[in-house]
């Protein structure tokens, strides 16, 4: 356990540095120290919320991709995979175009809509043999391009102005974050993190085997449940804010057990942490990299997150 | 001046005899060995002209300074009946096939000129013009007042202007134009723009008998001369000179009221949650330009960048001009503390006069000029 609280300690202050370098660049110079009123400004209203929003977004991912890969006892679990972001995306859109800009619709539409996609997948997967993994991948994919066509029917049937701003921001774009978007998908990441960490124990023993979880007393019923909701909750809260952000959940919680294994009371928190620190520097590269235009944040976190995973892939 | 037949030797043509079938105007030159009396061996070309429609006629005529159209029938026929007659087959089989899927046989022969259009390629066109494609809604804007409006059979769904122009049958919108609706209104021509990036479309296209015409107008100084060209297409020349002069009148009206002084500091945004703007190589940039403003983004790269937040606090823009649409209705709250919104100098004008490059920009440029001479009027 020892080795553990080093990693602990190294990935807060690998968050908190994340923090500062994403803070202190930007497309325009700004001392972060003694700044003029322009400069608070920059900071204040754009840049902090900004960079606070993709930690929180990127904490959401992980912690989704982590408990989602242990319950289904699938590496390759992941809400943009599993069609969950996609579900998220499509609330958020109709939320739009039905509500307009009622306050709250958006993540509760895009909860809704990550709910119904992950029943739907999990619903798809399991038959009487069990789950397996080509099962799932497989509903997975059915319903990320079930999903993705009825979103393009819906931005074709809107008119083109509207349509410009959801491609950017379909991809993952953190540029309209605000101090609201930020508080709630806080809440929803503090709330996973504990959330899904005490369910690590149960999550650990349900990675050995169903029967076997149930043996030892965990409430299997419960537990999906849990997860599943609480992973609802977050992508919802996330893409709501950002769009979906791909890979995240994906590439983070592999890293994360590489390096302290497969004990999900380790890798659940280490993941928010980890995903964190991720999306904060892929977007600090979106931000910076071709200034004073920006890039989609999903494209930077794809471009990374693709070719690691096929090294992973090859790997293991 | 007679030759008698059998002093006449047809040899081989120097042209394939395939690529006069292709083209019934187009003659393959035969040599022909002319033995005669007076003057010695004396060495020719033949022209062989062979009619589509009656083929099995093939005909030569001889230019030896007589016109005896029968010469060298006889051998000629001996070496190329068998090919003629075969070639011949083929070709009326395969115009069926083309004429029964196409419905246009080309039979009473249009007449036909060459016209190069913006991309350099030469394009044969009808001498009249009277069913075209515009795919663009500026080029449906050019051609109406080029004088032209009537000829259009086929225009995209975003073409609203002028109000004629929604009466004519949609063929797509500009980025996905229906191939099949455009062969089904038998165009003769199909103005397509390289703005609306359909070269990819255009050589879908190609293979159909209309002709594809690339008109890429990349701004204000285009405008005039593309006003011009489409009258000498649609043969409506006097009309489309009146809209071009008046167009041209128009942009030096505007600009013989510009005082010298500092040009206004502008930014456009194009919407506002996702900050879109135009860049360099937009035509926008230089319509600002051209009514006495700046734009403030004129040096960033591309057309229509997404502008860093930060950047547009920063670049503190004088006057903001949003292009109107449902997602522009206010600039961007970075924008909250610039000098256009603190002194009131945010204004809306029409997305499709800014963005066309048509006729229309000529009233863009005067809107522009006048509201960037307008005095602030806020706090």
């Amino acid at each position: 356990m020892k080795r553990a609280n080093y990693i602990f300690l190294l990935l807060i202050a690998g968050l908190a540095a994340a923090l500062a370098v994403a803070v202190s660049v930007g497309s325009e110079s700004v001392s972060v120290f003694s700044p003029d009123e322009q400069g608070r400004a920059i900071l204040l209203d754009i840049r902090i919320p900004r960079v606070l929003l993709g930690a929180c977004v990127g904490a959401s991912l992980a912690l989704a991709g982590a408990s989602l890969q242990a319950l289904l006892r699938n590496p390759l679990a992941e809400p943009y995979l599993l069609g969950v972001s996609n579900g998220a995306a499509l609330g958020t859109l109709l939320a739009f175009v039905l509500l307009g800009d009622v306050a709250g619709a958006r993540p509760v539409m895009a909860f809704a809509g990550a709910a119904i996609a992950t029943i739907a997948v999990y619903q798809m997967a399991r038959s009487k043999a069990g789950m397996n993994v080509e099962r799932l991948v497989l509903s997975g994919v059915i319903v990320t391009t079930f999903l993705s066509s009825v979103i393009v029917l819906l931005t074709s049937l809107l008119d083109a102005a509207r349509l410009r701003g959801y491609t950017f921001w379909l991809l993952g774009d953190l540029s309209q974050a605000t101090y609201n978007g930020f508080y709630l998908t806080l809440a929803a990441a503090v709330a996973g993190t504990i959330l899904l960490t005490s369910q690590a124990r149960a999550l650990n023993l349900m990675m050995i085997g169903e029967r076997d979880a149930f043996d030892h007393g965990v409430e299997i019923g419960r537990v999906r449940i849990i997860v599943f909701g609480m992973a609802s909750v977050l992508v919802g809260t996330s893409v709501a804010a950002s769009g979906s952000v791909g890979y995240v959940g994906l590439i983070v919680p592999h890293i994360v057990r590489l390096v302290v294994g497969s004990d999900n009371r380790l890798v659940v928190p280490m993941s928010a942490f980890a995903g964190a620190i991720f999306v904060v520097l892929a977007d600090t590269v979106a931000r910076t990299a071709i200034a004073p235009r920006e890039l989609p944040v999903g494209a930077i976190t794809a471009l990374i997150g693709a070719p690691l995973f096929i090294f992973l892939l090859r790997r293991s | 001046m007679r030759i008698p037949h059998d002093r006449v030797t047809v040899f081989r043509p120097r042209v394939p005899i395939k690529s006069d079938l292709r083209n019934s105007r187009m003659p393959s030159v035969f040599r022909v060995k002319a033995r005669q009396a007076t003057q010695g061996d004396i060495e020719r070309p033949v022209f062989l002209v062979r009619d589509i429609c009656a083929e099995r006629k093939s005909r030569a005529f001889f230019d030896l300074g007589c016109s005896n159209w029968d010469l060298g029938l006889n051998e000629m026929r001996s070496r190329f009946f068998t090919i003629s007659v075969l070639t011949a087959l083929i070709v009326l089989l395969g115009s069926m096939l083309v004429a029964c899927g196409r419905q246009v046989a080309e039979l009473p022969a249009v007449e036909m000129r060459v016209v190069k259009d913006d991309l350099g390629r030469e394009v044969r066109l009808p001498v009249k013009v009277t069913r075209a494609v515009s795919l663009a809604p500026s080029i449906t804007e050019m051609v109406f007042a080029a004088g032209a409006g009537d000829r259009l059979v086929g225009v995209t769904s975003y073409c609203d202007f002028p109000a004629a122009a929604k009466n004519v049958q949609k063929v797509g919108d500009t980025q996905s134009p229906n191939i099949e609706a455009i062969i089904a209104v038998r165009p003769e021509v199909i103005l397509v723009s390289t703005a609306s990036q359909l070269e990819a479309f255009a050589s879908a296209l190609e293979g159909q008998s209309a002709a594809v015409v690339v008109l890429d107008i990349r701004g204000l100084g285009d405008v005039a001369d593309r006003l011009r060209r489409l009258g000498q297409i649609f043969g409506s020349g006097e009309r489309a000179e009146l809209a071009a002069i008046d167009f041209e009148n128009r942009v030096a009206a505007v600009e013989r009221r510009q005082k010298p002084e500092r040009p206004v500091r502008v930014l456009l945004q194009i919407s506002e949650a996702d900050l879109f703007t135009i860049g360099r190589d937009s035509f926008i940039t230089e319509l600002i330009d051209r009514a006495g403003g700046r734009s403030v983004t004129a040096d960033i790269p591309g057309g229509y960048p997404k502008l860093s937040k930060e950047t547009a606090l920063v670049l503190d823009p004088e006057v903001i001009i949003l292009s109107d649409s449902p997602d522009n209705l206010k600039p961007n709250d970075a924008l909250k503390n610039s000098a256009a919104v603190r002194s009131g100098r945010v204004y809306r004008v029409n997305a499709d006069i800014l963005s066309r490059p048509g006729p229309r920009l000529a009233e863009a440029l005067e809107q522009l000029a006048t509201l960037f001479r307008k005095e602030p009027t806020g706090n």
